[in-house]
């Protein structure tokens, strides 16, 4: 049987496993388990129901959702046929998504609800190629009458009709299918200019998925909360295309504000999440224990300590006295051994942060409470991670040696090249930014960074951030920035001083925490605006802020900074959808605080 | 003859007159708004159809039984839910065990029998069944073990309409389900009302203050003034209506209309 591309993979897997649990979906405050069979049911039927219903070789059809099985089904349907699956993010506005969809040509839009149908409609006159609507939830669209939308369902129906008469279709349309033929396009965030699709063949995942896994192994033990957006490469490998080749169960959180309870009900045993994530979790236990009882405090200021001294040793590779062992044994069961299972990382084997640079302190943070956190790098154009620090061979700070296959080496200006096969075919419609992109087979990640003797990679920014000081010196503003998103009180940091004589910063405060923090010392307040103003909460920043400058060099440190009135959101054009900044309109956004800092009101 | 026909109801409390001789029907696949200024009977009406107050005169007709003489849980079990305008959960219980109780009508068994560990278990998974389906449709499930009292209110106008769900009514009683809400939160409930009335197809009477809301989602709206129904008809028809507009904006947009006119 053939095995070079996703879907002969995915049979593959169902002829292994049958009436195994592939996946499980909280439905009714119970998990319900999908069977790799009954998985593979529901692919044929809809493959064959959007063929039948004009579905054909190098369309594309877009999935415009939260995750769920059926984006699952959706996604291994449309490749099947040869066709491109392209995720939109379920926070997108209306616009946005009509450029991902109007952009990538697709023929099909399958959403998840209504509320994701209802913008779509708001755009479809610009959408001349849009030709069906197909929604997974109808609740609420009963009484619409469009004949442009079809449910999920129906679409399946029309598919097991198809399939009573021939059952070996699919069989034979998935036989078409070429290793080089593309199977998605990742739209990347865009953090400058309209995002592009970078497209990935069957061929690139199918190189991708044995080398990743080589570094961080997945068996078919292994238990997965799919919650970041399917559209982003890391978690669509993570919860479609990894446990494909490995036979892990995918578990589906019942909706994205219960994912903190669905985690501990599941303990899943390999994790990834996002460093935004991380420092919430992080945030979320330092508050926690300032709240505590006085018992508590003391057995977390006890232990904490202790924790860091046995991690720092374990990463050093240092042997560890069995004074330690025995302190760390009981400190396990007195705290850590709860707070893993409160954080539902109890049985994590693998902890991965990747998408974005995180600061080494969060890292060290979760290593001392046992959970060894392995920080990946990668990017969309090459498939997902391109190196990665491997448990038990951790130095923070790097994001470690490069995965087996991918060569990496340094640009002169400082930009990292790599060089593997599971580099991406190229961007849709686009063949200047390709070119740009890979010139002689290596891929220009614009990340600068540099390669230590052990062949390690650390990342310094994105090209095109590094800030250049009017005194002519380079500084990476995301690594100060995740330094002071360290603070439990701070949620975004922007620091400015490219051609300034001096760094300043803006600074976003965690309301939650801030707003507790303003409670107990009885501050009124009423909005988050009202919050930021208060003169108080800005003394309390500034100490952070201090705090995090004794970490920096002097022309490093921030001298002056700022709180935002509001929010930065999506909806505002101030961060993508996976909540990284756009620079160009926060700075526009906030252009007069910006020069009031450098006192030129 | 409609599914709920009131016929010239009349209550009185002392000497003021809480509805006098008030009649309108309510049409199987209704969403009936009941609107009027303060005092002017909406939340008496809905009293009496639901039985906790008994009329003066008058008749109440639901499916062919006449309501007014019965006990409020006997009501309760011909299929008719209500939600009340001060929110009347049991606040140290959490959110499932409130919706739980919505089923009580539909247990078997009495209090001993209940009582007994595992002996009506089956049953009881199958009402966490249908409750679990309430909080679906409602879309609660991060608050399902939170007890009630430390919900946000907004959160717990919608728990309340998720227990009279939970009894799988055949009318619903809404007593301004959106007071005291901000924007966010009518709009959600707005969208459930709207999805319980289409998707269920289950007939709703509404008191509502939120003109906004009225006028969007209602079919017919009933408009009351000191205890007297002064018109009825569809949103549109009812706005139209000079008598309501008096109604509503008292003597002064009277006088401005005057003015108007003059000039």
């Amino acid at each position: 049987m053939r095995e070079d591309t996703i879907p002969h993979m995915f049979l593959g897997k169902v002829k292994k496993y049958g009436d195994r649990v592939a996946l499980r979906e909280k439905d009714f405050g119970v998990w319900q388990e999908i069977s790799w069979n009954e998985y593979c049911r529901h692919v044929r039927h809809f493959c064959l129901g959007m063929v039948e219903m004009g579905l054909s070789k190098d369309d594309h059809v877009s999935i415009f959702g939260e995750n769920e099985p059926e984006w699952l089904y959706a996604d291994l349907a449309t490749q099947s046929v040869g066709a491109v699956a392209v995720g939109v993010y379920p926070t997108n506005p209306a616009q946005e998504a009509k450029y991902v969809i109007g952009h990538s040509e697709s023929i099909f839009v399958v959403c998840d609800d209504q509320e994701q149908v209802d913008k779509v409609l708001e755009v479809r006159d610009e959408l001349p190629l849009l030709k069906r609507i197909i929604v997974t939830d109808m609740k609420g669209l009963r009484r619409y009458t469009d004949p442009m939308i079809i449910s999920f369902e129906a679409v399946e129906e029309i598919g097991r009709k198809v399939e009573e008469k021939d059952p070996d279709k699919y069989y034979r349309i998935v036989d078409e299918l070429r290793p080089e033929n593309v199977a998605i396009m990742v739209y990347t965030s865009g953090t400058t200019g309209p995002p592009k699709g970078a497209m990935l063949s069957h061929y690139n995942v199918m190189q991708f998925l044995p080398s990743q896994s080589q570094v961080l192994p997945q068996y078919d033990t292994d238990e997965i909360v799919s919650y970041l957006p399917l559209c982003h490469v890391a978690e669509r490998m993570m919860s479609v295309f990894l446990p494909l080749y490995s036979g892990a169960t995918v578990n589906f959180a019942e909706s994205v504000d219960t994912v903190n309870r669905d985690m501990a009900e599941i303990f899943p045993t390999f994790f990834l999440a996002v460093p935004r994530i991380w420092e919430k979790m992080m945030a979320g236990i330092i508050i926690k224990m300032k709240d505590a009882t006085w018992l508590k405090r003391k057995a977390y200021e006890f232990s904490l300590p202790i924790g860091e001294e046995i991690s720092e040793k374990r990463l050093n590779g240092e042997p560890i006295p069995l004074s330690l062992r025995i302190k760390h044994g009981l400190c396990y069961l007195l705290l850590f051994r709860h707070l893993k299972k409160e954080l539902g990382l109890l049985r994590a084997r693998v902890a991965l942060s990747g998408a974005a640079p995180i600061a080494p302190e969060v890292l060290q943070f979760f290593h001392s409470l046992g959970v060894g956190v392995v920080e990946g790098w990668g990017m969309t154009e090459e498939t997902g991670i391109g190196t990665c620090n491997r448990p038990g061979d951790i130095k923070l700070g790097t994001v470690g040696k490069p995965i087996p296959g991918v060569q990496a080496k340094i640009a002169e200006d400082g930009e990292i090249l790599l060089k593997c096969e599971h580099v991406f075919v190229g961007y849709w419609k686009d063949p200047e930014a390709t070119a740009r992109t890979v010139q002689d087979g290596w891929l220009y990640t614009g990340d600068v960074g540099e390669l230590d003797d052990e062949g390690r990679l650390k990342i310094t920014d994105r090209k095109k951030e590094i800030i250049i000081t009017s005194g002519g010196k380079n500084i990476a503003p995301s690594e100060i920035e995740n330094h002071l998103k360290c603070s439990p009180y701070i949620n975004e940091a922007i620091v400015i001083g490219d051609g300034r004589k001096y760094l300043t910063a803006l600074i976003q405060i965690e309301y939650d925490n801030v707003a507790k923090w303003a409670q107990e010392r009885g501050l009124a307040y009423t909005t988050f605006k009202s919050l930021s103003q208060n003169p108080d909460v800005y003394e309390m920043i500034k100490s952070e802020v201090n705090k995090a400058n004794r970490d920096f060099a002097q022309v490093e440190t921030v001298k002056k900074f700022r709180l935002l009135e509001k929010e930065l959101d999506h909806d505002d054009d101030e961060l993508t959808a996976t909540l990284k900044l756009r620079r160009k309109t926060v700075y526009k956004r906030f252009g007069d605080i910006i020069e009031e800092m450098y006192g030129k009101a | 003859m409609g599914i709920l026909d009131i016929r010239h109801v009349s209550l009185s409390f002392g000497g003021v007159t809480a509805l006098r001789e008030v009649s309108f029907s309510v049409e199987p696949g209704d969403l009936y708004a009941i609107i009027g200024p303060n005092g002017a009977g909406k939340t008496s009406l809905l009293n009496c159809i639901s039985g906790f107050y008994r009329p003066d005169r008058g008749e109440i007709m639901y499916e062919g039984t006449e309501l007014t003489k019965l006990r409020p849980d006997r009501i309760a079990k011909m299929g008719i839910a209500r939600t009340f305008q001060n929110v009347e959960l049991f606040s140290n219980m959490n959110v499932i065990d409130n919706m739980l109780l919505g089923r009580h009508n539909f247990f078997s068994g009495g209090f001993l029998r209940n009582g007994f560990l595992g002996y009506l278990a089956q049953e009881e998974t199958e009402h966490r069944r249908k409750v679990e389906e309430v909080i679906d449709f409602l879309e609660m499930e991060q608050w399902r073990n939170h007890l009630v009292a430390n919900l946000p209110y907004g959160v717990q106008k919608r728990v309340e309409l998720g227990r009279a769900l939970a009894q799988e009514p055949k009318l619903l009683l809404l007593d301004e389900p959106m007071t005291g809400m901000n924007v966010e939160e009518t709009e959600d409930i707005a969208r459930f009302v709207l999805d319980v009335h289409e998707e269920l197809g289950t007939p709703i009477i509404m008191i509502e203050h939120d003109m906004g809301v009225v006028m969007d989602i209602s079919k017919r709206v009933c408009v009351l003034n000191f205890g007297e129904r002064i018109a009825e008809g569809t949103p549109r028809e009812v706005q139209g209506n000079p008598e309501v507009q008096k109604a509503y904006l008292g003597d002064e947009y009277e006088a401005s209309m005057e003015k108007e006119r003059d000039i």
